[in-house]
């Protein structure tokens, strides 16, 4: 009888001292084709800190997890945490898809500026920010060479041209690879240039539709003169295949993330600099992040807000950041406030130049349909690629369009 | 006789039922379901009954007029060049030649493996810097430099049309053939005594013999065509700004890509009407035309 | 009358070499990616060949996607699955459409002719719910069934005429000498029919085979069981793609279905002209 007691007491005292007294399955979907370690690492830490759960990771590839998620959550067997682009947040708060996100003041001060907008939608958090990037600009100094122009940063859009333009005329190669086929990042390249130009879509404050402005008007005709000095078709290239072609030599720059040291062949002699600033701003940048998302009805979300945290907070989220075993990004914290001394970027060069942006950047603009949104900016932007229509136009057509979506 | 009609009243049903059963559940269901989820706003979080009103938004909008006109122009295209290449290649395969039976076991791989593989080895072949006919068009000096064939709106939409006959001409190609190969010899040597020469014997003989198989094989072709869904999504997801767009990737983006499932099924609706209407009138063409045969 | 003069013989042995050029480019096209090295892959003026092609990619495609033999394996189950229920399900109702009569005949007939007219695309959403209910989600019967309930009526329509070329005079004698429904089915219509029930079925396996990615991208998530177009994706990376590997790949996993079809081609042929289509 005494040791039934010990044990019940027991028991009782390991249940009082976890959080929650439920058993509970999680399901977990990453993108990528397998489950990360440093991934595993934190699940494995979080089962043994957290009796009676159990985590399922699943690795799902990238070019189907985030189509996994909202199948599952529109069948109405959702998973537990998810991770999704930060720009389905909306759509998915607003649908009652999924819950906030209760992410400590502390870790809010953390981090980086303007990552939290990412994933605000009048004033709450919807989704643990996961990955985050910048872009910047790679210049080809071969071609640079060949094309008789100096190996630097330009500082403006004239200059920019200017130099893609001897690219252009001087060598084999296109001076700038542009993209403009229907996907994501033809959206993202057009609010880098945007964003460094003094321009927003969404009013950070009111929410108000700012897409048809002056600085949208100027970005768009730098497209116009920049299709005259890129490669053929832009219309049919998104970023991978514009990062194909400045490998082989054949385009004198390109827009892209900080992942591209690691994808640029060897021995490719590049610089890295910030997109020169346009005519009405100062050179900025896109704040691009992926979210864990908590998913609702599933019956566990305190868990799952538990597991979220974990894994996007101090080392595991580090783990995810370094280009030594990680992914390679943009750094999300600052993690020296995380107590992480002598981080990955620090004293880099190239590090500082997508990290220095940050805060000129603006965020991609949280809407519902975010879909259509694409396609909007997609019909602006080939619009002007094909010479299809003239700037103004193109602008005020957008920015109608746009105010369907607010 | 055997058919003896109150004896075997259940016997044929009792036959059908398991197909019928089948497609009740897995096509007529979903397709009530359709036409139901068409009339609400049906979204990713929830649905509310809206009346016709998806389906007035779609008729004022000039836009998909547009891709109305442009999937019947697909249609007509792509069914056209694919009943001409397949009379065409039947017709050479048809030829008493050796290595006859190779050449026909040659022909049949774009119809034997899967459509999204066979596009995406189309999508290689368009591709403006790395692809084959790009190179090719430069080296032998018909083209400056590369060319982007998805990248303009009209050559995308003519590009999408050259593979989409790609995948359907070897279908229509051998059943042609096995229709030639069933036409009697004699009505050719009847002819070739009488003098006629090939030409004359292909139209006056081979044409109308095999004409039941053509009429047939262009209906089915017409409608696996205007649902041609694969080939355009992915050569060009229905751009550049929508030159590709036809109304099954219309619904497909509106249902699948923005999650707006009402709108989705209005258009398939749509479709579905379309179809129907238009092969009403093909069926009561080819009667009239049969019945004018007749007489003459 | 066969016999064809010189210039004949060329201009039909040229039309048959273009022919086939415009049928078979996209394969070579593969066929050459698959050999290229990757970071070469992208190379641009386009060559023909190389000193660094090789069949590296024909190894390494199984280690960067493991479960690709599972995959190949996958597309030929599923189809063969489809084929096999496909057939079970149309002989009867085929021979009940080409000997009996009966009330609603035509009407169920053209509505079978119907369901061709859309395809699955269309109906995606309301059929996910149906299979969701089903509980057939993410097994293999979520991509079988949606495929045998599209194939049912092509099935139908394609067999009809084999049975009806059957002489009545032989269901007629076996029908004197006592013979049961059944039997005459079994017995009689079934072994007489053979080549059209070779090639319905070798139509039906294309079509089934061919099918299969809309079905399973959408109805079902899990990657064992997933066939080879869907599969292929997994070449595809967070930011490269492993083009190489995937034509490869791909191309692996159509040999297969060639070398039945290769096998089967003679009674393909034979058979669609027995059947005589002109219906």
């Amino acid at each position: 009888m005494k040791s039934i007691k010990l044990a019940l007491i027991g028991l009782l005292l390991v249940a009082g001292s976890s959080f929650s007294l439920r058993a509970a399955d999680l399901h977990f979907i990453m993108c990528g084709g397998e489950v990360r370690e440093a991934d595993q690492t934190v699940v494995d830490a979080f089962i043994a800190n957290n009796p009676g759960v159990n985590v399922n990771i699943e690795a799902v590839p990238w070019g189907t997890c985030q189509d996994k998620s909202l199948t599952l959550a529109a069948a109405g067997d959702p998973p537990s945490i998810s991770y999704m682009g930060s720009r389905t947040l909306r759509q998915l708060a607003n649908n009652d898809l999924i819950v906030p996100a209760k992410i400590s003041s502390d870790l809010m001060e953390a981090y980086q500026p303007g990552i939290l907008n990412t994933v605000t939608v009048k004033g709450t958090h919807w989704g643990y920010p996961r990955a985050f990037s910048t872009k910047a600009l790679f210049i080809n100094c071969d071609l640079a060479e060949q094309a008789g122009v100096a190996c630097e940063a330009p500082t403006n859009w004239d200059e920019l041209y200017d130099m893609a333009k001897a690219i252009n005329d001087n060598t084999d190669a296109a001076g700038f690879g542009l993209v403009g086929k229907d996907f994501d990042n033809t959206m993202h390249q057009f609010l880098v240039w945007l964003y460094s130009n003094g321009g927003q879509v969404i009013d950070l404050q009111t929410g108000a539709n700012m897409l048809d402005s002056q600085s949208t008007r100027e970005t768009l005709a730098l497209y116009e003169k920049l299709v005259g000095v890129a490669q053929e078709g832009p219309t049919a290239f998104e970023r991978s295949q514009v990062k194909d072609l400045y490998n082989d030599g054949q385009v004198g720059m390109y827009v892209e993330g900080p992942w591209g040291r690691g994808v640029h062949n060897e021995g490719m002699n590049e610089i890295v600099v910030p997109i020169p600033a346009g005519p009405s701003g100062e050179s900025g940048t896109l704040l691009i992040t992926d979210s864990i998302a908590v998913f609702k009805g599933s019956g566990h979300e305190d868990i799952a807000h538990k597991l979220a945290t974990a894994l996007t907070s101090g080392e595991s989220q580090y783990a995810l950041d370094t280009p030594d075993g990680g992914w390679g990004l943009t750094p999300i914290f600052d993690y020296e406030k995380l107590g992480i001394s002598d981080p990955y970027y620090k004293g880099d060069d190239y590090w500082a130049v997508f990290i220095n942006g940050i805060g000129a950047g603006g965020p991609e603009p949280l809407v519902e349909d975010f879909k259509i949104m694409q396609s909007v900016f997609v019909n602006m932007i080939q619009g002007i690629l094909l010479g299809d229509d003239t700037v103004d136009n193109l602008v005020s057509i957008a920015g109608e369009e746009f105010d369907e979506l607010l | 006789m055997i058919e003896k009609k109150s004896k075997l009243d259940f016997y044929p049903y009792f036959l059908l039922a398991p197909s019928l059963i089948f497609i009740l559940v897995i096509v007529a269901w979903p397709l009530i379901e359709t036409f139901r989820l068409s009339l609400t706003d049906a979204r990713l979080g929830g649905e509310s009954y809206v009346g016709f009103e998806n389906y007035q938004e779609l008729l004022e909008k000039k836009k998909f007029h547009r891709v109305i006109t442009r999937t019947f122009f697909w249609m007509f295209l792509s069914v056209g060049l694919k009943i001409l290449l397949g009379l065409a290649g039947a017709t050479l395969l048809n030829a008493k030649v050796p290595g006859r039976a190779l050449f026909r076991v040659l022909v049949m791989p774009p119809w034997v493996i899967p459509i999204a593989i066979g596009c995406i080895g189309w999508l290689w072949l368009y591709n403006s810097h790395f692809g084959l006919l790009s190179g090719i068009a430069q080296r032998i000096g018909l083209i400056d430099g590369p060319f982007g064939f998805l990248a303009y709106k009209k050559p995308a939409f003519y590009s999408a049309i050259v593979t989409d006959v790609w995948v359907g001409t070897p279908m229509v190609t051998i059943f042609f053939l096995a229709a030639m190969q069933g036409v009697s010899r004699d009505l050719y040597e009847a002819a070739w005594v009488d003098g006629a020469g090939r030409w004359h014997r292909f139209r006056r003989i081979t044409i109308p013999q095999i004409m039941p198989v053509i009429v047939t094989m262009s209906l089915l072709s017409m409608i696996w065509t205007f649902n041609s869904f694969e080939i355009i999504w992915i050569l060009t997801e229905g751009g550049p700004r929508g030159a590709t767009t036809t109304l099954i990737v219309d619904t497909y983006k509106t249902a699948i890509g923005n999650w707006k499932f009402g709108e989705g099924a209005a258009r398939a609706v749509i479709i579905v009407a379309l179809l129907g209407i238009f092969s009403f009138f093909y069926y009561s063409l080819i009667k009239k035309l049969n019945k004018f045969e007749e007489r003459k | 009358m066969d016999k064809y003069s010189k210039v004949e013989l060329v201009l039909i042995y040229s039309g048959i070499a273009i022919f086939l050029t415009f049928i078979l480019l996209p394969f070579f096209e593969m066929f050459m990616t698959s050999l290229r090295p990757l970071d070469h892959l992208f190379r641009a003026p386009y060559q023909f060949w190389s000193d660094d092609f090789s069949f590296e990619a024909y190894h390494k495609m199984w280690e960067t996607v493991p479960l690709l033999g599972r995959y190949i394996w996958n597309s030929i189950y599923i189809s063969s699955m489809v084929t096999l229920l496909t057939m079970i399900l149309i002989i009867p109702a085929a021979y009940a459409f080409a000997r009996l009569d009966f009330p609603l005949k035509n009407a169920t007939l053209s509505m079978f002719l119907g369901v061709n007219m859309f395809t699955g695309a269309v109906l995606l959403i309301p059929l996910y719910r149906v299979l969701r209910t089903l509980g057939l989600l993410n097994t293999y019967w979520a991509m079988i069934i949606p495929g045998v309930a599209f194939l049912i009526p092509t099935g139908i329509w394609l067999l009809k005429p084999y049975f009806e070329k059957i002489p009545r005079e032989l269901e007629e004698a076996a029908f004197v000498d006592g013979a049961g429904r059944l039997y005459m089915l079994g017995r009689i219509i079934l072994p007489l029919s053979i080549p059209g029930l070779i090639v319905v079925g070798v139509a039906v396996f294309i079509g089934a085979y061919a099918q299969q990615f809309l079905f399973a991208i959408t109805f079902n998530q899990t990657r064992e069981y997933q066939p080879l177009p869907a599969g292929l994706y997994e070449f595809i990376g967070y930011q490269t793609v492993t083009w190489n590997e995937m034509m490869a790949a791909a191309l692996v996993g159509v040999l297969p279905v060639m070398f039945v079809f290769l096998f089967l081609q003679k009674y393909l042929v034979a058979g669609l002209t027995a059947g005589a289509v002109k219906d």
